[in-house]
This record gives C-alpha cells, structure tokens and sequence, in this order.
C-alpha cells in the first residue's frame, strides 16, 4: 500500500509541474494583456508596468521566477485586484470550495449508493426501472440550471433559504451542494446498480445465500464492497467535475470561492490569479485521484500492489 | 433506413421536434430575436404578438429561445463531428496498428483524460479570445476521447473476426479493409457515442456561455438565455424556466436515447 503511494507521489508531481509550466506558456501566448485598457497607457506608464510584474524578462526566465516562488506558496500579485496577492485570494476562496466539494461529494456517495442499491434489490421491477430513469435525469441536469432554479423555489418564492453570499449559520451551504451533488448522485446510483447486478450473480453470493444467512448481511457485508470498486474509480473524474460544477455554483450564489476567482480571472486576463488557481486544481485533483486509488485498494485487495 | 427509423424511439422525436421548431419559429415569428419592442418592456405571456412575453430589454422570449436552440444544437452537432472524425481516425489506427504505437497512442488518451478539461477550454477561451469558432473547436478537441477508446475496443476485436483476416489473406490493402470492413462495422456503436457525446457538448457549450465565456451577445444560446433568465429571475421567472426547461429537456431526451443506442449495440 505504501509502496503504492510513493509510485503515485512520483508521477504526480512531474505531473504537475508539466500542466504548470504548460499553462504558463500558454498564458503568456494570449494576444492582449492585463493593462490593455479602453485608453492606451502612455509608453513609459507600460514600460514600468512591465518591469514591476517582471514581464520584460525573457519567458524562461519569468517561468523560473515563477516556479521557485510557487514552492515557497507565493503565487505573485494578482493584476486585477491590485492590493492582494494570488495567495491571499486563494486562501480566503479555497476553504469554500473545499467545504462545497466535499459536502457535495459526500451526499452524491450517500443518496447515490442507497439508491442504486434500492434500485438493484428490487431488480426489474417498475421501483428499479424509476430509480434509474430518475438517475438518468438527475445526470442530466447541469448545475447551471438547478443552481438558479432552486435559488429561485426556496429563496424567492418561499423564502426559506438565502439566495446569495455566504450568511450566518450553515443554510446557505444547503442549495449550493444539492445543485452540485445532484449529477454526480445520478451516475453513483447507476455504477452502483450496475456493479452490484454483476456481484449477486456470482458464486460467493450463491455460497452466502445456500448457507443461510440474512439477506441484509448477504447484500452489505458482501454484496456491496465489491460491487462499489466501480463507484471508485468514478471518484477522480468525479471530483473533476465538482471543480468545474463549484466554479457555477460559486458564481450563481455568490460565494467567494476558488471557482469565482477563476471565472474573474479569466474574464479580466489576470494571469497570476488563473495560474494559481489552474494550479491548484490540478493539485487538487491529482491528490483526490490518489484518495481515490487509497479506497479502491480497500476495496478490491487485488489491487493494493497495482 | 426502416431499421433505422424503427429503432429511433420518443426522446429523439421529442427534440426532433424541437429542432424542427427551432428552424420554423424565426421565420414566421413577427420578431426577430434581437429586435427591441420598446412598447413591451417585461410583457407578461400572451401578451400581444409575443407568446411568452418579452425580456428585460424587450426583445421577443420565443424568438430567442428558437434562436439560441439552434445556435446551441449547431456548435453542439459540429463539436461532435469533430470529436467523431479525430476520435475514430485515432481509435481505428491505434487498434488497428496495436503494439507500441496502439500503447503509446493510448497513454495519450489516458493523460487527457486525467486533465480537467474544462479549465483547458476556458484557459484556450482566456488565450484565444471568445468566439464561435473557438468554442467548438476547443470541445471538439477535448471530447473525442471516449470515442477513441470506444473505436479501439471495437477495431481490436474486429481484427481478430475470420472475415477481416481472410480479407488480409487475399492481400487486400489495409487502407480498403479499414475503409470497406471495419468502418461499417463499427458505424452502430460510433452512433451510439455521438448521440451521447452530443449533450456532453450541450452541456460545455451552455457551462461556457453562461460564465460569459462562451457563444457572445448579440448571438444567443441556451446558456445565455439561462444566465440571463437567472440575472433577471426576481422580475420575470420564466425568463429562467424557459431556456432552462428547454435545455433540461434537449439534455436528458438525448442522454436517455443515446444510452439506449448504446445498450443495443455493445
């Protein structure tokens, strides 16, 4: 298992290291930049503009500065928001997101699961054949949409949670993580059904049943353990699309998390800012996909020298 | 092409018709969808020549939805064109050829794959600057992958069948057996992953637009309308639940149907 970590530990950060230096170059490609604004700044004005952001110097150079920054978690300035750095920005966003995406993930686990084994339990029947075309349309709804929409049910028409920021108390954590869990639960429910329609079908469960024992221990105990394998190995595309979910949900409502700073990032060329966070979701989501390879080992022991 | 008709099933027909609509409506509509009517500013539904009513700004809400509908449905339709041409080419030759290159060419796949491929798109929008053009391009490029994988599988095992090797064996060029044997024979299950790679674009066309980051005013899309109906969901709900409805619906007749197209033929 330890073995397995240090491989994984190995290639992630040459992993890393290429996406950063990738969208480095890639950002300084972009026609246009950060100080073009409605008026042309006058020469000398660009010319230090230039030369306080380190942008004159040669591109290997600049790419250097940045990386041995970035390893001490300095990120730079942001352009846009001219008093913060990328740092400061990320750390008041970054806790945020981490609560949305988690919170997120772990409701789409939990009514995922249940109902894909709701679902396989009463095979073929129409209860089966409801909760997969419920989940077929729960994958289909994009967070853009429900996100606005439940905005508009519980917060405008019956006042019932808040519509945007982020207020005392936890209630405007609510409609955030169901927009962004609701997709994701979908496609659980399935993978769910799916693997656990293969399992009962094999001999150990045949063994288990010829044996006696209750039907409720047959299905947890050894039923659903094998049957989530591919429940796991969804969890790293999965928190994938979180991230790109959180970035709506984020501006829908209103919360200053990593996926605000993103969009505004991105709109207004700050390179700095979109960097770090690009960054950052990559470290994000390299470290979930090792989690994730954590708990597929846990779950098929076969695995665990992979 | 009676085979083909009878296996086309409700969720296709229902967006069919809406793509049918979709093309009527701007013609014989009174307005078009970015004509301003000043005299009906936020008119409610049924109000005089506008169905449902008029936006913020006063331009006609059906006029725009059939517009963004079809603009929406074109970058999605052209996006999953190109994901089905790169996606076989890559597919076909990487099964087809196997070994080292079918590895390495996998390897390729399997790294994207592992790439938030949203923030690439909007990291080429940031570079690239925001059109059209870009959008599909960018989502055609990313969503070709399970495609490839897809085509691989199916090329593998029909490498194998009796009929491709005797082809081989009666010294027939690889370019008339990939062409004539093995393309028709993976047509079926090509299709399948079309329909479903369709709504995935859907879904990262609208995404784009609705940050401000994809299709640009004065052009419409769904996402658009959604962000738009969302800005302005205090005054006028229906500007959310229309374009937002509309979109729900294109999503899951074709999520729905494609997976069904998957299932008869894999």
């Amino acid at each position: 298992m330890l073995a397995l970590v240090a491989r994984r530990l190995m290639t992630a950060i040459p992993t890393l290291l290429a996406i950063i230096l990738a969208s480095f170059f890639l950002m300084r490609l972009a026609p246009g930049g950060p100080f073009d604004g409605e008026r042309p700044l006058p020469p000398e004005t660009q010319a230090a503009l230039q030369t306080a952001y380190g942008l004159d110097k040669p591109l290997w150079e600049q790419a250097w500065i940045y990386i041995s920054r970035l390893v001490q978690g300095d990120f730079g300035p942001s352009l846009v928001y001219r008093d913060f750095t990328v740092s400061e920005l990320v750390a008041q966003g970054l806790p945020i997101s981490l609560t949305l995406g988690g919170l997120a993930i772990v409701l789409a686990l939990v009514i995922g699961i249940s109902a894909g084994l709701s679902a396989a339990v009463r095979a073929g029947k129409a209860a089966d054949k409801t909760i997969m075309m419920l989940a077929t349309v729960a994958t289909a709804l994009p967070t853009f949409v429900t996100g606005p929409a439940l905005a508009l049910l519980f917060g405008l028409w019956l006042g019932l949670l808040p519509v945007s920021g982020t207020g005392d108390g936890w209630s405007w954590l609510i409609m955030p993580v169901v927009a962004l869990a609701l997709p994701v639960s979908g496609a659980i429910a399935k993978l769910t059904r799916a693997g656990l329609a293969t399992v009962l079908k094999q001999d150990h469960i045949r063994t288990a049943r010829a044996r006696g024992l209750p039907e409720t221990k047959i299905l947890f105990k050894h039923g659903l353990r094998p049957a989530l394998v591919p429940v796991a190995s969804y969890l790293g595309p999965a928190a994938a699309g979180l991230l790109t979910g959180a970035v709506v949900v984020e501006t829908v409502f209103g919360l200053p998390g990593l996926g605000r700073y993103f969009v505004q990032g991105a709109l207004n060329r700050d390179y700095p800012l979109v960097l770090g966070v690009v960054t950052l979701y990559a470290a994000l989501i390299i470290l979930f996909n090792l989690f994730a390879d954590l708990i597929y080992g846990w779950l098929d022991p076969r695995m665990r020298d992979g | 092409m009676r085979r083909l008709l009878n296996r086309v099933h409700w969720p296709l027909w229902v967006v069919l018709v809406l793509i049918a609509l979709a093309l009527i409506l701007p013609a014989i509509l009174p307005w078009t969808y970015d004509q301003i009517d000043w005299e009906a500013v936020r008119a409610p539904a049924f109000s005089g020549s506008h169905i449902f009513g008029t936006d913020e700004i006063g331009r006609d809400r059906l006029a725009r939805l059939a517009a963004g509908t079809q603009v929406t449905l074109m970058v999605a339709i052209a996006a999953a064109l190109v994901s089905l041409v790169v996606g076989i080419a890559w597919g076909a030759t990487a099964g087809w050829v196997g070994g080292k290159v079918d590895e390495a060419m996998m390897r390729f796949v399997d790294a994207l794959y592992a790439l938030p491929f949203m923030f690439i798109v909007i990291l080429l929008m940031v570079i690239f600057g925001r059109s059209i053009l870009l959008v599909f391009i960018g989502i055609g490029l990313v969503e070709w992958l399970t495609m490839a994988r897809v085509v691989r599988g199916q090329v593998m095992a029909l490498k194998q069948r009796p009929f491709i090797l005797a082809a081989e064996a009666a010294g027939t060029p690889p370019r008339t057996i990939i062409l004539k044997h093995v393309l028709p024979n993976i047509a079926g299950v090509a299709l399948a992953y079309l329909m479903l790679t369709v709504p995935q674009v859907v879904m990262v066309e609208s995404f784009l637009s609705f940050l401000g980051l994809g299709v640009q005013e004065p052009l419409t899309s769904l996402g658009i309308l959604v962000k738009e109906g969302a800005d302005d969901m205090d005054m006028t709900p229906l500007g959310l639940l229309l374009p937002g409805g509309l979109l729900v619906i294109i999503l899951v007749c074709l999520t729905i149907e494609g997976e069904r197209l998957r299932d008869i033929f894999s």
